[in-house]
This record gives structure tokens, sequence and C-alpha cells, in this order.
């Protein structure tokens, strides 16, 4: 049964794999893959997130820390003249990096007083690249940044980014790069050891875990990752506003997550996955997104406080509980 | 082994400890007791490094370990355990005692993220370590069961089990018995002799008296954060100070 099950997962892993590439050979509507590139880009930030909070802390400064990855990576290109390639790796490095600095005094301070700090950094984030017109050009936003450069191998290979195919590409590669590095944190020793500090975190010392370290560990990783889903977003939409990663932003981050079911790195994905979805199906939902959201929350939290991948398990018991007279008859 | 100096720790302008001092030999179970409130689970504390003195030394194989963090301490071989049940509640007992197997092989984490051959093989040293602790401490029936569902005796050996995987050469009970019936105090004896027995020094705070005068080489009396009285178990019985510390100073009797 166990074993059945265990090579269930991968089959089913590369079978949704496949599928995802494939899609280009059926359509070409640009507008279907505007939107799998976006739920691509949120897919990232929702996992990387996971992994902050897999610590015990929930981070509402994701939105700020895309935002340095995607200024970092257009200014660099824009004003240096670095190749994309470069940039996209320095985005996610500069957003690491800041993290590392706050990193230390961040993670003494716990729970819901973790979350606020963080909240207040993603404003000031905001504020810096608000302020700073001079390299970031504040509320008029940075506009013009150039594409990824295209990958040209002579006589075989040449790929320009000049439609929507190209980028869907270069985002589910990188999606895949994220889940493989945070799966593997999360199915070794490394994930068992922050799993470790959220649940009891004198145990976790007392036998000997670096408690500030392995939270600095796990909040840098997940910086890094929304540093390079930045980074993909500026060259993708080829405009930045301060405005594009405000609170609200990080917020809908937490929701995905949340959603999704944060006990699994697999809930992450498909909360990020169907919420960025759901309202491009229905109009409505878009221009109430706020609501809708709450609303979807609130749902959740009551029916299923372990989020939608518990959905199957919902479903069993439900069947048991419509089978359960006729058995006790039997 | 241990060697404690001078050791002081002021709450405000509260001395829990105050000049304490106390040596631990290789291989001894020494006991430290008191009433309630006396000072033990901050010499504990302090120990450990979970808080830091404020005067005074604390050396561990003539290595000055005073203040520093409780994980390095830990690697260095002195593990403690809590006096309420902590555990990882979310985990099953085995997955608590192998997450806690984290000293004893050490994996970094770029190894493990890889995946090399070298950590699948320390992943594997863990996990039996962890199935030898847990059937060291007869915890083998309930291994797959979450650690918050399982009665309090269990939970109790629980903690030990977990501060056992990190290979303590020096282990800190904090009343280990707390809570037990006769049944679960009388196994848990047995274990704590068979710790003993692989060459681990226990130091024990506990209030069960007759489990305390039977199982220590030497006891440690503290009152108020001072030390009353040390001595074998029989001498400290007779000490005139720790009847008066127990029992109170009656009007006739003084």
């Amino acid at each position: 049964m166990s074993k059945v099950a265990k090579s269930v997962k991968p089959l089913s892993c590369t079978v949704l794999i496949l599928l995802f590439f494939s899609i280009p050979l059926f359509t070409k509507e640009a507008y279907l893959f505007h939107i799998l590139i976006t739920a691509g880009i949120n897919i990232i930030l929702a996992t990387s997130l996971r992994t902050i909070a897999t610590t015990g802390q929930m981070s509402l400064a994701h939105a700020g820390f895309m935002a340095i990855g995607a200024y970092t990576s257009a200014l660099l290109v824009k004003k240096l003249d670095l190749s994309f390639w470069a940039a996209l790796p320095l985005g996610g490095i500069a957003a690491a990096l800041i993290a590392l600095l706050v990193g230390y005094p961040f993670v003494r301070v716990k729970r819901v007083y973790f979350a606020m700090l963080t909240l207040f950094l993603g404003a000031v984030i905001r504020l810096i690249i608000m302020e700073w017109r001079g390299l970031t050009r504040g509320s008029s936003g940075l506009l013009d940044i150039p594409p990824p450069n295209p990958i040209l191998i002579p006589g075989s290979l040449s790929i320009v980014f000049d439609a929507k195919i190209p980028y869907y590409y270069l985002i589910l590669f990188l999606v895949l790069i994220t889940f493989l590095f945070l799966y593997r944190i999360d199915s070794s020793r490394v994930g068992r050891t922050l799993l470790a500090i959220q649940q009891d975190d004198f145990v976790a010392e007392s036998v000997g875990i670096n408690v500030t370290n392995s939270k600095v560990f796990a909040w840098c990783v997940g910086c890094f990752f929304a540093g390079i889903a930045g980074s993909f977003y500026a060259h993708f939409i080829k405009t930045l506003t301060p405005d594009s990663f405000g609170v609200l932003q990080a917020i809908y981050v937490v929701v995905y997550m949340v959603v999704g079911g944060r006990r699994r790195i697999y809930g992450a994905i498909l909360g990020a996955f169907v919420l960025t979805l759901l309202p491009e199906f229905f109009r409505i939902l878009k221009e109430y997104q706020p609501f809708v959201f709450v609303g979807i929350l609130l749902i959740i939290t009551f029916f299923l406080p372990g989020g939608l991948i518990d959905l199957p398990k919902l479903g069993v018991s439900l069947v048991r509980r419509l089978k359960g007279p006729s058995v006790s008859h039997a | 082994m241990l060697e404690i100096k001078g050791l002081t720790k002021h709450f405000g302008g509260l001395a829990a400890v105050s000049e304490f001092d106390m040596n631990i030999n290789r291989g001894e179970v020494v006991g430290l007791i008191g009433p309630n409130g006396a000072g033990k689970t901050t010499i504990f504390n302090l120990i450990t490094g979970f808080v830091h003195p404020s005067k005074g030394q604390i050396l561990f194989e003539q290595g000055d370990i005073t203040g520093k963090a409780t994980h390095s301490i830990a690697a260095k071989g002195i593990v403690r355990t809590f006096q309420q049940n902590a555990f990882l509640p979310d985990m099953t007992v085995l997955q608590n005692v192998f997450t806690s197997c984290y000293l004893h092989p050490k994996s970094g984490v770029w190894e493990a993220i890889f995946n090399t051959l070298g950590y699948r093989k320390k992943e594997q040293q863990a996990l039996e370590h962890a199935m030898e602790i847990i059937a060291f401490l007869g915890l083998d029936f309930v291994r797959n069961e979450l650690a918050q569902g399982l009665p309090h005796g269990y939970q109790r050996l629980i903690g030990i089990a977990i501060a056992l995987s990190a290979s303590p050469e020096l282990l800190l009970l904090d009343e280990p018995l707390a809570g037990m019936n006769a049944n679960e105090v009388n196994e848990t004896l047995v274990f704590i002799n068979k710790i003993r027995s692989v060459g681990t020094t226990v130091l024990l705070v506990e209030h069960n008296m007759r489990a305390v005068m039977k199982i220590c080489d030497r006891i440690v009396v503290i009152n108020f954060g001072r030390k009353i009285a040390e001595g074998l178990p029989q001498e400290v019985k007779r000490n005139k100070d720790v009847i008066e510390a127990y029992l109170g100073v009656g009007e006739d009797a003084a």
C-alpha cells in the first residue's frame, strides 16, 4: 500500500510537469499564458514564504523582498547593461542580503510580533523605493525594462522573449528549480530542524540546534526566492511602480499559502495556482478580490483548516459518514 | 567533570541563586534537592545557558562554559530535560527522537539539500540511533503515535529520550518522576540506572525523596538559592538544617 503510494507521487509529479510543458502545443492564447505566468510567480512566492513559516514565523514583507529583487535586477540591466541572466540571480542575492542584514535582530522576536516587524519592513522598503527618486524614479515608475536577452545557440536553438510562450517556459523552469530546492529542504533533516523549532524552540535548542541561525537561514532562503520572483516579474511586466508591492500583495501571498495548506509544499503550490486562476475566470471576483479572498479564507479556516490539500481527506470522511449507518446495519 | 564556582543569579532584586559551589565527578548520580522555589531549576538553566549568571563560573571538562549559548553547551555534552512535559507535539515519538539526533552524526545544510551519499549514510545512522534510544526506554510499541496524544508517563520518557538523542556526557534531569504513579517511578528509576551504567553522568532534581535517596551517590541541598548541605544520602537525611528547611522550625524545637 505505502509502496504504491510512494511511486504514485513522483509519477503524478512527472505527468503534471509534462502536462504543463505541453500546454503550448495545444493553444497559443496569450491571455491564458499571461495568467499561467502570473500563477508561476505566485507559486514561487507562496512556496518560499512557506519555508519561512515552517519555523513558526509569518512574514508580511514578502512583497517587499520581491520589490528588492525586481528593482535590483531591472536597474542592473538598465543602468549597467548587465545581462538578464546575471541580473536574475543577483536580484535574489540582493533580497537575501537585505534579509541577512535584518535577520538576526528580527528572529529574536516571535510570532505575531515578528509579523508586525515584517509588516513595517515591507512598508519601509516601499517607502525607500518611493523616495529614492534618483535611482527608482519613485512613484512615476521604472519604465521600458528590457526583456531577457535572447538565448542563442548558433545552428540549433534561438529563443527570443517577444511573446508569452518563452516567458512561460522560463517561469516553468524557475518554478521547478524553486520547488526542487525547497522540497529538498522540506524533506531532509533541515526541514525537520525547522519544524522542531516551530513546535518547541527550547527543546530544539536543548538538543544542540542553533535556533537563531536556523531561523535566519529559512528567512534568507525564503527572501532569496521572493527576489528571484521579483526579478522575473520586472522583465516580464517591463514596468515597475512601488504600488505593485504593497501590503495587500504581501497578504495575498499568505492567503495563497494558508488556503492551499501550509503543512505541505504542494499546498502552497495549489493555493497560489487556484487563487490566481479563479478571479480570472469570474470577472466579478476580480473586481472584488479582497472581499472574495476574505470569504475563501473564512470558509477554509472553518471547514478545511488544513487547506485545499486536505480536500481528499474531507471527501473520504464525508463518504464514510454517509455510508456509516448502512455499514452498522450490516 | 563539572565545576561550579560562586554561581550567582539575580532576578531584579531577588537573588535566585547566590554563591553556589558544586562539583560533579564523571560517572556519578548527584541529586539536587530543596524546597519549592529554592533555585534548583535556575541552576539547571544557568548550567545549560538558558539563563546567564550574574556572577560566578561554570567549568566543564576544565573548559569555561559560563554564559555560552545553549546549543553549543549541548554540543559539548551537557543536555537537560524540562520540568514540564516538553517535546515536539505534532510529531510521532520516533520523529521526536530522530529529529533530536541532531548533533551525532551532524550533517551540513548543503549536503542535505543535495542529498549526497554521505548525508544519506548519516541519516541512516541517526535513524538507527533513534531506534536504539526508543528501544532502550521501552517506547517501541508507541513509536508511531503522536507525542501529544500519549499519557503523561510516556511523555516524561519522551523528554528523556529527546535528551539522550543528543548523546550527553552529563544529563540534567529536572523532576523526571513528577506526576508518575508508583509503577512508572520504579520503571523510570531502572532507566536512570541504565543510563548511568553506559557511562553517562546524571544530575537529578527531584521531589520524590525515597527515589532520590535510593538512586543518588551524593546529594546537594539548597534553600533560598544557597547550599545548606552536601553529602551521602544518609548524612543528608540526618542533617539538622535540611530537616529544618523541609519541615520548618517548630516553636518547641527552638
